[in-house]
């Protein structure tokens, strides 16, 4: 049988074109996401200042920032979470459970002893125990990520409301703790700068470590990953500790911020941080997204609502713009890439 | 049997391996010889064994009995990686690559590796992980960007990254690497074989290539050795130089190839065709494609990737959109053209990507036949599950499905069974006007591909008109009446096979 | 040379691996069929073994039933979408606007009111339908939007308060009031609802091409099935269940409020539908046992009540006993990526 030979020249011509463009495409595509997503935020920033004047001062800023602070602390968890392609809902019982103790085992109004550092440590620990319960369950037990951290926030819970007790609402007797949150160190909040550090830290391990490319191989196709030799439940169990340990973290300085908790801490936080992971970009699938994006997220989120709020909009309406922001949010997204053979699920 | 009979150690001893699984012997005894600088073919049925070799090979399975020599040293393979830092690196069927990531990290995710690549610790210093990846990719002869991310790269680069991931273990600890090409070719178009076939011949002077693949021509045409699995017995190891195409075909079948007996249905001009398609374009794919296809006769449409048949074909069945030019089924122009319609229309699609596309794995193989066109088996909506099943029985039979279990989720079944049942769900519609098939016998083995092909031609004998995107030219040409060829989106020639008689040459010479 | 070539037939290599593995396959199978009924009856009689009187005059599957009732109506819409591979996070936000709706309504509108509702809330679920199959977006995401705007809904028609059924209760109380055996008609609905369900995903077309479109979309549009209509398909009946879940709402307490009764019901109605053997990748479920599933669901708060802990830990158990039902009736495949 006859066969016809290309000559080398001319495929390998013909691939150069196509690999130049590929890797021009790659990084433009990598941009165009954040990009627009900033732009959304400075035109938001933008309306709320000429609704309400105050929006743009010093002041409110310095408030906004502050209130992003947990949000942003929870959010690298989830992001870590979302991009293996699972999720974490257990992030208010956690933070229920980790405040209460934290609450306790600090100087309170109902008596107890002050333990220092121990106050700290013990619910960090906590954090750390309930993540890696969520781990273990979902590896070895393969529960999915959904149900197994579902459960875990009504344990939080639960174990929140045992330790809380029916007596009076604890409030913490240190008041250097209470205002240390919102303390403006070098223009921003104190606990802004932990969040921000924080943050920092998060988005270098994603690029620069191989924990965090081997965390965008498994949520890219985990069956590779493991026959890679990667040792992917190992990895995904380190993942739920970090996020149990940073929702732990929130848990503490949220009880910092109200002076005090019952075991409602939590309350409203998994709603604001998964939509603004899914805003940013993150796809819940896994292996797309990071840190910058949780980042525009969570920003846009809190703008929001700190402008909704200060244009006088009724808080009835609250969800409602919020809601319908994250729908038209993730239809721009999907809607560059339809095609009659997509399937999103 | 011939053995090699060179003095040096050979890179790979396989002796006595045995394995089975519950009741079944997957491996008998299986032996053989592999020296640094050879090709050797590795070919058989599905079922043979050659998979349960290979996953033994890469450390995923564990032989019975037996050994396993690298290098004249006796080795065990306790799992992947022993294997990789042993040098044998695979580059699959399906790919393996992370599509989120760069080309280098890609390269360099073997974790035999590591250090001197790229990472310190855990920590990557990305200028040099660039700057290893592009010298990996130069010693195979490409020039892809190590930045790239892959999921932005074509089929045939991706293939390039595998290989170049395959032998980076080369460098590990001064082994001869040895690198398995499973199926490689079953997904290129024509040209980039010529890309794949050069990468082999370098691969030779580096270390030793398994080449695994249902082709008997590349086989014949790149192996220095062919080993032919039976049953999961060794029963050829035969040079190249000794062995025809035929005989392989033999070793490996059982029985000779049946002649092909294709009758060429003439074009009766008074009958409207079954499909005209005129000035159909699609933006950045294909424009001005005007063509027919008559009943009883097969438009093969050839070219390579890039050529837009593909998007072609899906348009034809509404799966994709087009920009321009019109549709037409017997004579009638078509509007809002999505799948449902077409089917409703009596256009069946046996897309490339079975797996995926082309069955539902999870349902039994008698739900998947009536998932489209129920026939008898539904009254309206409903559907009744004792006609099913005797739908289903009836085209286990006629189109001889092994195993006989109309019940079995059809992933289970091996690839050319499932292929025949793809088939009988579109076979199932009495009013199929228009069959189209995109490589239907990509990974069948011979025997199965016999039987697809058969009921192709008899789709056409029941008045069908079919179109057919080939694997292989000698496929088109075996097949067609008309042949269409088409190069970058636009029809570069038509032939009437009973009248011009063309060649390989003179389809080549079109679509390059 | 002459080279041997065995006669054993590789069709029939396959088929004995086939044999070895099916055991195991059926074993699974069954557990799949009775596994929800089996755990629910097992919880019943820890129950009934600890608090006697909790079986005594059929009350204790009375209030279960009662208190199963929405969860089951929710639970096997829930299914339905979940069966062809997405979520519905705002089908308890959708009963909330429902029952307010009723409770409006009811006064002026009499028995027109409920079809009223029905037609008004399904209509909102095939708008999900349709923007998750025509833009093609993550369901998790879009529900989750369309879970806020509903609860703006809610809060805006009732202003912030619980509305009061005005006249005309009687249109709908009786199917809360009415029993048979000792169980509530709102609960029998479920049933029916849940039976009719089973039914069409086994016996129509309409429901394989759902399946198929869980377990393999690609495939399914392969195969030519209507995927964008089955989905808002399934979204409009996720609807039309919250609506009916609405209606047993005001049936027994006769009042609803963004705040009250109905307002928790997602995550209890997901894990009905997942204890009752539904897959969260989709393409499997059978919506008769999710009828089990939302009794064991609905049996645990009451149960742990009635068993006496103490209301502090009753979300601890709740949760516990969550995670540990679930990982019983789970369906997993060997080989499948869990996420």
């Amino acid at each position: 049988m006859m066969t016809t030979t290309l000559s080398p020249e001319q495929s390998s011509g013909v691939n150069e074109k196509l690999i130049q463009t590929a890797s021009r495409r790659s990084l433009l595509k990598s941009l165009t996401e954040p990009l627009s997503l900033l732009g959304a935020l400075v035109v938001l920033i933008v309306i709320f200042s000429i609704l309400n004047p105050r929006f743009a001062s010093l002041e409110n800023l310095q408030n906004l920032l502050n209130q992003a602070s947990l949000p942003l602390i929870i959010g690298i968890g989830a992001t870590f979470v979302i991009l293996i392609g699972s999720i974490d809902l257990s992030v208010e019982g956690v933070m229920a459970a980790t405040g209460v103790t934290f609450v306790l085992m600090s100087a309170n109004s109902r008596g107890g002893a002050d333990l220092g550092i121990w106050a700290w440590l013990v619910p960090l620990a906590l954090g750390v125990v309930l993540g890696l319960a969520s781990g273990l369950l979902y590896t070895k037990a393969r529960i999915p990520s959904f149900l197994v951290t579902l459960g875990m926030w009504f344990v939080g819970l639960g174990i929140a409301t045992v330790l809380y007790g029916t007596d009076a609402y604890p409030e913490l007797s240190n008041d250097a703790l209470t205002v240390w949150a919102a303390t403006i160190t070098a223009g921003l909040p104190n606990v802004f700068w932990v969040a921000l550090i924080l943050m920092i830290i998060a988005a270098l391990a994603l690029r620069y470590t191989r924990f965090g490319r081997a965390t965008l191989a498994i949520g890219n196709n985990e069956d590779i990953a493991r026959s890679s030799g990667m040792p992917v439940t190992k990895h995904k169990i380190v993942i739920f500790i970090i996020a149990g340990a940073l929702s732990g973290l929130a848990g503490i300085l949220a009880v910092m911020q109200m002076g005090g908790t019952s075991n409602n801490i939590g309350d409203g936080y998994l709603f604001i941080t998964i939509p603004a992971v899914v805003i940013g970009g993150t796809a819940l699938s896994g292996g797309k997204g990071g840190m910058l994006r949780t980042l525009l997220g969570i920003m846009l989120l809190m703008v929001l609502k700190n402008g909704l709020i200060l244009a006088g909009v009724s808080p009835n309406f609250e969800d409602m713009v919020s809601g319908a922001i994250l729908v038209v949010a993730i239809i721009a997204v999907a809607w560059s890439q339809r095609g009659r053979l997509r399937i999103e699920k | 049997m011939n053995k090699s009979t060179t003095a040096a150690v050979p890179a790979l001893r396989l002796t006595g391996i045995s394995k089975t699984f519950g009741s079944v012997e997957a491996l008998k005894n299986v032996s053989c010889e592999i020296a640094k600088g050879e090709v050797i073919g590795l070919i058989g049925e599905n079922g043979a064994g050659k998979s349960t070799l290979l996953k033994i090979l890469t450390g995923i399975y564990q032989p019975d009995q037996g050994t396993i020599e690298i290098n004249g040293a006796k080795t065990k393979f306790r799992g992947p990686r022993d294997s990789v830092l042993a040098g044998i690196g695979v580059v699959h069927q399906e790919q393996s690559l992370f599509t989120n990531l760069t080309v280098a990290e890609n390269i360099s995710m073997n974790s035999a590796t590591g250090r001197r690549f790229g990472t310190t610790f855990g920590i990557y210093r990305w200028g040099k992980l660039y700057k290893s990846a592009a010298e990996t990719l130069e010693i195979i002869g490409s020039n892809l960007g190590p930045r790239t991310r892959v999921g932005d790269l074509s089929f045939v680069d991706r293939q390039m990254v595998e290989i170049a991931r395959a032998i980076r273990v080369d460098t590990v600890k001064g082994a001869s690497p040895i690198v398995i090409l499973d199926e490689p070719t079953a997904l290129l178009e024509r040209g980039e074989t010529e890309i794949l076939e050069r990468e082999i011949r370098k691969l030779k002077d580096l270390g030793s290539v398994i080449f695994v693949s249902h082709r008997l021509d590349e086989i014949m045409r790149n192996c220095d050795r062919i080993l032919v699995m039976r049953n999961g017995e060794l029963v050829a190891d035969r040079p190249t130089s000794q062995v025809t195409e035929a005989e392989l075909f033999k070793l490996m079948v059982g029985h000779e190839s049946r002649a092909t007996n294709h009758q060429r249905g003439k074009v009766n001009p008074d009958v409207v065709p079954v499909l005209e398609v005129n000035n159909l374009r699609r933006k950045g794919k294909y424009s001005d494609i005007s063509f027919a296809a008559h009943a009883g006769r097969v438009t093969a449409i050839v070219g390579t990737s890039g050529s837009g048949r593909e998007e072609l074909s899906r348009a034809i069945f509404g799966a994709e959109k087009f920009d321009g030019g019109t549709i037409a089924l017997n004579g009638k122009k078509v509007s809002g053209w999505r799948t449902p319609k077409a089917v409703r229309n009596g256009v069946a699609y046996v897309p490339a990507e079975r797996k995926v596309e082309g069955m539902v794995g999870t349902f039994s193989a008698a739900e998947n036949i009536v998932l489209t066109h129920p026939g008898s088996a539904a009254f309206g909506p409903i559907i009744m599950p004792w006609k099913r099943n005797q739908v289903a029985r009836k085209w286990f039979a006629e189109l001889d499905v092994r195993p006989n279990d109309i019940d079995q989720d059809l992933e289970r079944f091996s690839g050319g069974n499932q292929q025949k049942v793809v088939m009988a769900r579109w076979l199932n519609d009495p009013k199929l006007q228009l069959l189209v098939l995109d490589h239907p016998l990509r990974g069948l083995d011979p025997g199965a591909a016999e039987t697809v092909n058969e009921h192709i031609k008899g789709a056409c004998t029941n008045g069908a008109a079919v179109i057919l995107l080939a694997d292989t030219l000698e496929e088109a040409l075996e097949m067609g009446d008309d042949i269409v060829v088409m190069r970058d989106g636009n029809i570069t020639a038509r032939f009437d096979v009973s009248v011009d008689d063309p060649s390989t040459l003179d389809l080549l010479e079109r679509m390059v | 040379m002459t080279t041997t070539i065995t006669k054993t037939d590789t069709a029939s290599i396959a088929q004995k691996a086939t044999a070895d593995g099916l055991r195991s396959r059926r074993a699974a199978k069954l557990w799949g069929a009775i596994g929800p009924l089996v755990i629910f009856i097992v919880m019943f009689a820890i129950v009934a073994i600890l608090v006697p009187t909790f079986i005594g005059g059929g009350t204790g599957l009375s209030i279960v039933a009662s208190s199963a009732a929405p969860i089951l109506l929710l639970a096997v819409g829930q299914a339905l979408v979940l069966n062809i591979g997405s979520i519905d996070l705002s089908n308890s936000a959708l009963t909330v606007v429902g029952a307010i709706l009723l409770a409006i309504t009811l006064g002026p509108l009499g028995a027109v009111a409920p079809v009223v509702v029905v037609l008004v809330v399904s209509l909102f679920g095939a708008v999900n339908g349709l923007l998750v199959s025509f833009f093609q977006v993550p369901s998790f995401a879009l529900t989750l939007g369309t879970l806020g705007i509903f609860q703006a809904t809610a809060l805006v028609i009732s202003n912030a308060t619980t509305v009061y059924v005005s006249q005309n209760g009687g249109v709908v109380s009786p199917l809360y009031t009415t029993r048979i055996g000792t169980l509530p008609l709102t609960f029998l609905l479920g049933v029916v609802v849940a039976v009719l369900a089973w039914l069409m995903l086994r016996f129509t077309r309409v429901g394989q091409g759902m399946t198929a479109i869980g377990k393999n979309e690609s495939g399914a549009i392969f195969s030519g099935v209507r995927t964008r209509a089955l989905k808002v398909t399934a979204y409009a009946l996720s609807g039309f269940m919250s609506s009916l879940a609405g209606i047993t709402i005001i049936a027994q307490a006769g009042s609803a409020s963004p705040m009250g009764l109905g307002s928790d019901l997602l995550l209890p109605g997901i894990t009905a539908a997942i204890v009752g053997g539904t897959s969260i990748s989709g393409g499997v479920t059978n919506p008769v046992n999710v009828i089990f599933g939302a009794l064991t669901v609905a049996l645990v708060p009451i149960a742990t009540a009635a068993i006496g802990i103490e209301a502090q830990a009753q979300s601890l158990v709740y949760g516990v006993v969550i995670i540990v039902v679930v990982s019983l009736t789970l369906s997993r495949n060997k080989n499948s990526i869990v996420k």
